[in-house]
């Protein structure tokens, strides 16, 4: 069960399409990645239940195939898993309250999005929060009709979050090269010397990272914390699959500006002053076998 | 009480005789197996694997203070050897002690152990083994990290400033916390400073600086996670030799990346599992791995595809053994097998050759189940059947430790500390002539069995009661994670009340909260 009961309560209180209120959803601030969670996750990508996070995109059946032939049966992978027409692209690892997803989100209408986040409130909170977006804008009347705000493309239907933890999963969930786009926004510090392994950038992790990502795809790195994104950079620049994209290229590219302003924390440090520290990465083809 | 022999090991030297290395305890002994006499025997001591204080410290720090005191404890008395291997040049002699200290030994043309260098690692290693260069160790621990030091280490990276890694900046960027060096006794050569250093060392608050480790090393690839095996796998592609480093993990995780220098590289997972994986065996001269752990079957990998060949059940194999032992002792059948069901865990997976009807050479698969009294032998031939799970079920009368092949000879080594004797059981394979064909078949090897009888008397004095003995043992159940109870912190800690789990290294990856300097 997550949360307290009475919180949970109240969260199941508000009536559908309601948008859900952060209050109801919070969480002791950290959970230790090393940890035996009860997590759930599929034991191979392909059994992942992707339809039940995009309902919009699960591949239909051609109207053509009589209902008895048994053609019909490739909706379904061997896992018995409803195929999808599109796979997740883009991940925000640790993804918090969303804020970067639903921003992201109308910017890219036809790329699934994913949050990964290992708070169990906290992404149940994304998730409510998903489906809540997706029944308002099914419930817009159109923009002909003299709607005060125009309709959002993809209507989020391209938008949702798994409470997983990412250190330890990401291979279950998605396949080789099958990203594009990965966001480490804010991630936790890990100050103490002998932590290092609980961040969420290392030598070692980062490979999984190049794992999942396509040739050509980007790691967006954002913190408040200088140490943290000297860390980041070193790691990621010296690992033989990422390079570091010049400063220039990165301010030009829309999801720098996106991950500046719309994630929580971003806005949490625009509001106290802070500084903030941006790095962009691109995964490198592997090189040859020797 | 007999202590048993918890690893064995053979060196076939080439037009030599052959050797069984045996450990005991703390002991290693090297038994000339065509002499049937003992060349030489070896042990570990608190004084030789304690090396210096910062290795110590290195260690000690990393860890909370009831383990710390465990840990100081434990080097009281000679520290346990629980890797044994040796190099493919039949040269070399890697043992690791469970003081986390990897010993590298040379085997001289008598039979003689001559020590030539001990390496405290970072964590406590769980799976090592020597490249066929016959000059790279590669261990895997149990903080998920696969580190790759020189068999031999140069003379140079012991005296001087070494600076692990610094060479080959093409493999990672190794972790600072670990590798960047910072002053040791080792390069603090005036007076007043190592007085400084010392007195600095002695603070408690020390441990925010690691010592780093002063011998060559690189970290080649990590997970987090537990790790628990490791195996290095080639084969011939475009007539090119590819090499790959394949780790399991706790956490299902069977995963495939290429050899140095490009060890950063992930070429792929096996996964399919849905408990720990607990041990990997290359069958050789096919392209299949064998893995097991908490799951009641085996997996068959084609692991350059990455897919899963079949799930190889022996659940029914292993309850069957259950229930006729609960027959011959009279106790309650279905709740000792109800008991069983949950503890099939695989805990050794071995291959050894045998003659087929023929004269042909095969191989098969030997297993063996955690405090399980038989080992289960499965031809190759049937593994990649899609049907087939017959098997032959040696029933040995106590759980199977280690195996190793010495000529056309199969030794076990079995867990026999109440009954005494018959620590080393030798026998010999042949394919079955009787009703089922394809099937493995067993007999003692006799003449074996009395070259090994040298070492009946050899024994260790390390004081070993039955608990520490179990612990040394019987790791393998322990991975095991407990689902089901409560979550609401998004991070429980591991069952308070499981202290023997946290033995076994789920501590060792744990983190408190110390985070709380950055509130979202
Ligand atoms: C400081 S918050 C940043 C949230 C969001 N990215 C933002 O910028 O507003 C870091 C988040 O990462 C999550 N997190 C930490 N470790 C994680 C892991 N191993 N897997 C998934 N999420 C993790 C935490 O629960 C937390 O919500």
């Amino acid at each position: 069960m997550a949360g307290p009961p009475n919180k949970r309560q109240k969260r199941e209180e508000k009536h559908e399409g309601q948008m859900p209120q952060k209050k109801f959803y919070r969480q002791r601030a950290h959970a230790n990645p090393f940890s035996d969670h009860d997590l759930t996750y599929p034991e191979h990508p392909s059994a992942m239940r992707w339809s039940e996070h995009y309902p919009h995109f699960v591949a239909t059946i051609p109207a053509a195939v009589p209902k008895d032939d048994p053609i019909a049966t490739r909706d379904y992978n061997e896992y018995y898993v409803a195929r999808m027409e599109k796979r997740v692209e883009v991940a925000d690892i640790g993804c918090g309250f969303g804020g970067l997803l639903f921003a992201l989100a109308p910017r890219m209408p036809a790329t699934l999005i994913l949050g990964l986040e290992i708070r169990t409130s906290v992404a149940e909170f994304v998730q409510d929060k998903a489906k809540a977006l997706r029944l308002q804008q099914q419930q817009q009347p159109p923009a002909s009709a003299g709607a005060e705000t125009p309709p959002v493309p993809g209507g989020y239907e391209n938008v949702s979050c798994i409470r997983a933890n990412t250190m330890k999963f990401l291979p279950n969930f998605f396949a080789k090269a099958q990203l594009t786009k990965i966001f480490l926004c804010f991630p936790d510090p890990h100050f103490k010397a002998r932590k290092h392994k609980a961040r969420i950038v290392s030598a070692t992790l980062n490979s999984e990272y190049a794992f999942v990502l396509a040739p050509g795809g980007m790691v967006y790195t954002i913190t408040d914390v200088e140490d943290l994104h000297v860390w980041m950079v070193e790691h990621l620049a010296a690992h033989p699959s990422f390079a570091r994209v010049a400063e220039g290229e990165a301010e030009g590219d829309e999801c720098v500006a996106v991950m500046r302003r719309e994630t929580e924390e971003g806005k949490k440090v625009e509001r106290n002053g802070g500084r903030k520290f941006v790095a962009v990465f691109r995964r490198l083809e592997d090189p040859a076998w020797p | 009480m007999t202590h048993p022999f918890q690893c064995i090991a053979t060196v076939q030297l080439p037009g030599r005789d052959e050797y069984l290395a045996a450990a005991c305890g703390p002991k290693v002994f090297l038994v000339n197996a065509g002499k049937g006499e003992i060349a030489s025997e070896w042990s570990a001591s608190s004084l030789t694997t304690a090396t210096s204080n910062g290795n110590d410290d290195a260690a000690g720090t990393s860890e909370r203070p009831a383990k710390k005191q465990k840990t100081s404890n434990a080097a009281s008395h000679a520290p346990n050897i629980i890797k044994l291997t040796v190099s493919l040049s039949q040269q070399y002699i890697v043992a690791v002690t469970d003081d986390k200290v990897i010993h590298v030994f040379e085997i001289t043309g008598h039979g003689e152990l001559k020590a030539l260098s001990q390496r405290c690692m970072p964590k406590r290693p769980c799976a090592i083994q020597v490249l066929p260069d016959n000059a790279t160790i590669i261990c895997a621990d149990k903080f998920g990290d696969v580190y790759s030091l020189p068999l031999l280490p140069s003379d140079a990276a012991l005296t001087q400033n070494a600076s692990p890694g610094a060479e080959h900046v093409d493999v990672m960027k190794t972790d600072e916390a670990t590798f960047k060096p910072s002053a040791t006794n080792l390069t603090v050569h005036t007076e007043r400073n190592r007085k400084a250093l010392e007195a600095q060392m002695q603070q408690k608050n020390f441990s925010a600086k690691k010592e780093p480790l002063k011998f060559e090393h690189k970290l080649l690839l990590g997970h987090v996670s537990m790790l628990t095996d490791v195996v290095f796998a080639t084969r011939q592609v475009d007539g090119k030799q590819r090499s790959h480093i394949i780790t399991a993990d706790r956490d299902e995780h069977i995963r495939i990346s290429r050899a140095p220098p490009q060890s950063h590289v992930i070429e792929g997972y096996c996964l399919g599992h849905s408990e720990f994986v607990s041990k990997l065996c290359l069958i050789p001269g096919t392209d299949i791995l064998v893995s097991g752990g908490g799951d009641s079957w085996l997996g068959v990998w084609d692991w350059p595809s990455f897919k899963l060949r079949r799930k190889f059940d022996i659940r029914a194999a292993v309850l069957d053994t259950i229930r006729q032992d609960a027959e011959v002792s009279g106790a309650d059948k279905t709740d000792t097998i109800k008991k069983a069901d949950k503890d099939v865990v695989v805990s050794g997976l071995w291959t050894a050759p045998f003659a087929n009807a023929k004269g042909k050479q095969e191989t098969a698969l030997l297993v063996a189940c955690e405090r399980r009294p038989s080992l289960l032998i499965i031809p190759i031939s049937r593994l990649m059947l899609k049907k087939d799970e017959s098997m032959t079920q040696t029933r040995v009368g106590h759980s199977v430790l280690d195996v190793t092949c010495i000529g056309d000879s199969v030794v076990l080594s079995l867990d026999t500390r109440s009954a005494g004797p018959g620590r080393l059981q030798p026998m010999k394979l042949f394919q079955s002539s009787g009703n089922d064909k394809g099937a493995v078949d067993y007999e003692r090897d006799e003449e074996m069995d009395a070259k090994l009888k040298c070492l009946t008397k050899s024994s260790t004095d390390a004081h070993a009661d039955d608990k520490a003995l179990d612990e040394l043992l019987y790791g393998v159940a322990n991975l095991r994670k407990r689902r089901g109870w409560g979550d609401d912190a998004g991070g429980t800690q591991v069952d308070p009340s499981d202290t023997k789990r946290d033995d076994n290294g789920t501590e060792a990856m744990d983190v408190e909260d110390d985070l709380t300097v950055h509130k979202p």
